[in-house]
């Protein structure tokens, strides 16, 4: 593989590694995101089914970003069931958006080293 | 550094920050390519437009009757023109247009259609799983309804001296887009355009702008007309019915198609 040639300036820190937050660097947590970025807020069991997550699971990367201030977690009723939803903060978007440059400028780079 | 692709260190157990165990992630463009197809089938799953305008459709659907007038026999009867004491202009029209009943049917009926939409957004939420943010759609379609109700009669008050600053909400009046009594469709099509941008919807955005035009073509002209170059006149007295009828059209149609795309949604999902 040839080595891609990279301006000095964003050879070190500029790497799009750098700005990828590891809380958000995980694939089901990526997910969670994504999909209370698109809506209000999304209610647990969507996300459940959505993500193939068991409630356990999705409870602890629930927790892990609640923790990060990526999300707002509100619990509530509907009638006798407890529901809870799952709203994205703008922590959580600005996050979501660097993530999605970063993998966005990796695959820029990998293409461009795969094709010189 | 070649073209290797690094990723930050993992750690593996789910309540941490980084990967877990057999979540690593794999190729991005692969990750990319996921988190496209889940914001997509998102955006398809919360869509629930269809409903506001197949019941603004029917809405207008049900105001025709007070859009037929009286039809008089030659050199017979009296017709009235002006109607300068009727209680909402904005919405019954000028120059015997409409009736004093179709000023309060479209009142009730935005009034009322915005809450059963609000209604079936909430009810819609909960029973998908996925909240889209109406409000604002609710919020500044009822505030012009209710501007269209107030300004008219503010804009003539003469006294109390106190108040008589009023007068200057006149310059709010917007003139000939009143006159045949078929406002309420261009309210309609300000609600639709909000409610495209909080569906975060090309299509619907489609829909509304194409709704604005017939919206705006039956407030400014006679429908009618058009027709008639095709070679279809309409009876007298049913003169002001294309006028409703193409915005009714559009809306229903439009509503129709959304409810097919957003039930084969839900069949394939």
């Amino acid at each position: 593989m040839t080595a891609v040639e990279v301006p000095q300036a964003q050879s070190s820190a500029g790497h799009p590694t750098s700005r990828i937050d590891e809380t958000v660097h995980q694939r089901h947590r990526l997910g969670i995101l994504t999909i209370t970025a698109e809506a209000k807020r999304a209610e647990f069991g969507y996300l459940r089914e959505t993500l193939g997550l068991t409630a356990g699971n999705l409870s602890r990367h629930l927790t892990v970003l609640e923790e990060a201030g990526m999300v707002q977690v509100e619990k509530g009723y509907a009638g006798r069931r407890p529901r809870t939803w799952v709203r994205i903060t703008s922590r959580g978007r600005e996050a979501l958006a660097a993530e999605l440059s970063a993998l966005i400028e990796l695959v820029r780079r990998h293409r461009a080293a795969d094709g010189s | 550094m070649g073209g290797e692709v690094r990723e930050p260190a993992a750690q593996d157990e789910p309540g941490r920050p980084g990967p877990a165990r057999g979540e690593r992630l794999g190729s991005q463009p692969e990750l990319l390519g996921e988190m496209k197809a889940l914001r997509r089938q998102t955006r398809a799953a919360r869509h629930a437009y269809w409903l506001p305008l197949v019941l603004f459709g029917l809405l207008t659907c049900a105001s025709v009757p007070f859009y037929i007038q009286p039809v008089f026999p030659t050199g017979t009867g009296s017709f009235e023109v002006g109607r300068a004491g009727l209680a909402l202009p904005f919405f019954g029209g000028y120059a015997g247009f409409l009736t004093q009943s179709a000023a309060y049917y479209w009142m009730a009926a935005l009034l009322g259609g915005l809450l059963l939409t609000q209604l079936w957004y909430w009810w819609h939420a909960r029973r998908v799983g996925l909240a889209t943010s109406a409000r604002a759609c609710i919020i500044g379609t009822a505030v012009l309804t209710v501007l269209a109700i107030v300004i008219p009669p503010l804009s003539q008050v003469r006294s109390p001296a106190g108040l008589r600053w009023l007068h200057h909400l006149a310059v709010l009046w917007p003139g000939d887009l009143v006159v045949r009594g078929t406002f309420p469709f261009l309210i309609i099509a300000v609600g639709l355009l909000v409610l495209a941008w909080a569906e975060r919807s090309v299509a619907l955005t489609v829909i509304a702008v194409v709704y604005a035009g017939a919206a705006l073509l039956s407030v400014l002209y006679d429908v009618g007309t058009i027709l008639y170059w095709f070679g279809w006149n309409t009876p007298p007295g049913d003169q002001s019915l294309p006028n409703v009828l193409l915005p009714a059209l559009v809306l229903l149609v439009a509503g129709t198609a959304a409810f097919a795309a957003q039930r084969q949604h839900r069949v394939v999902a």
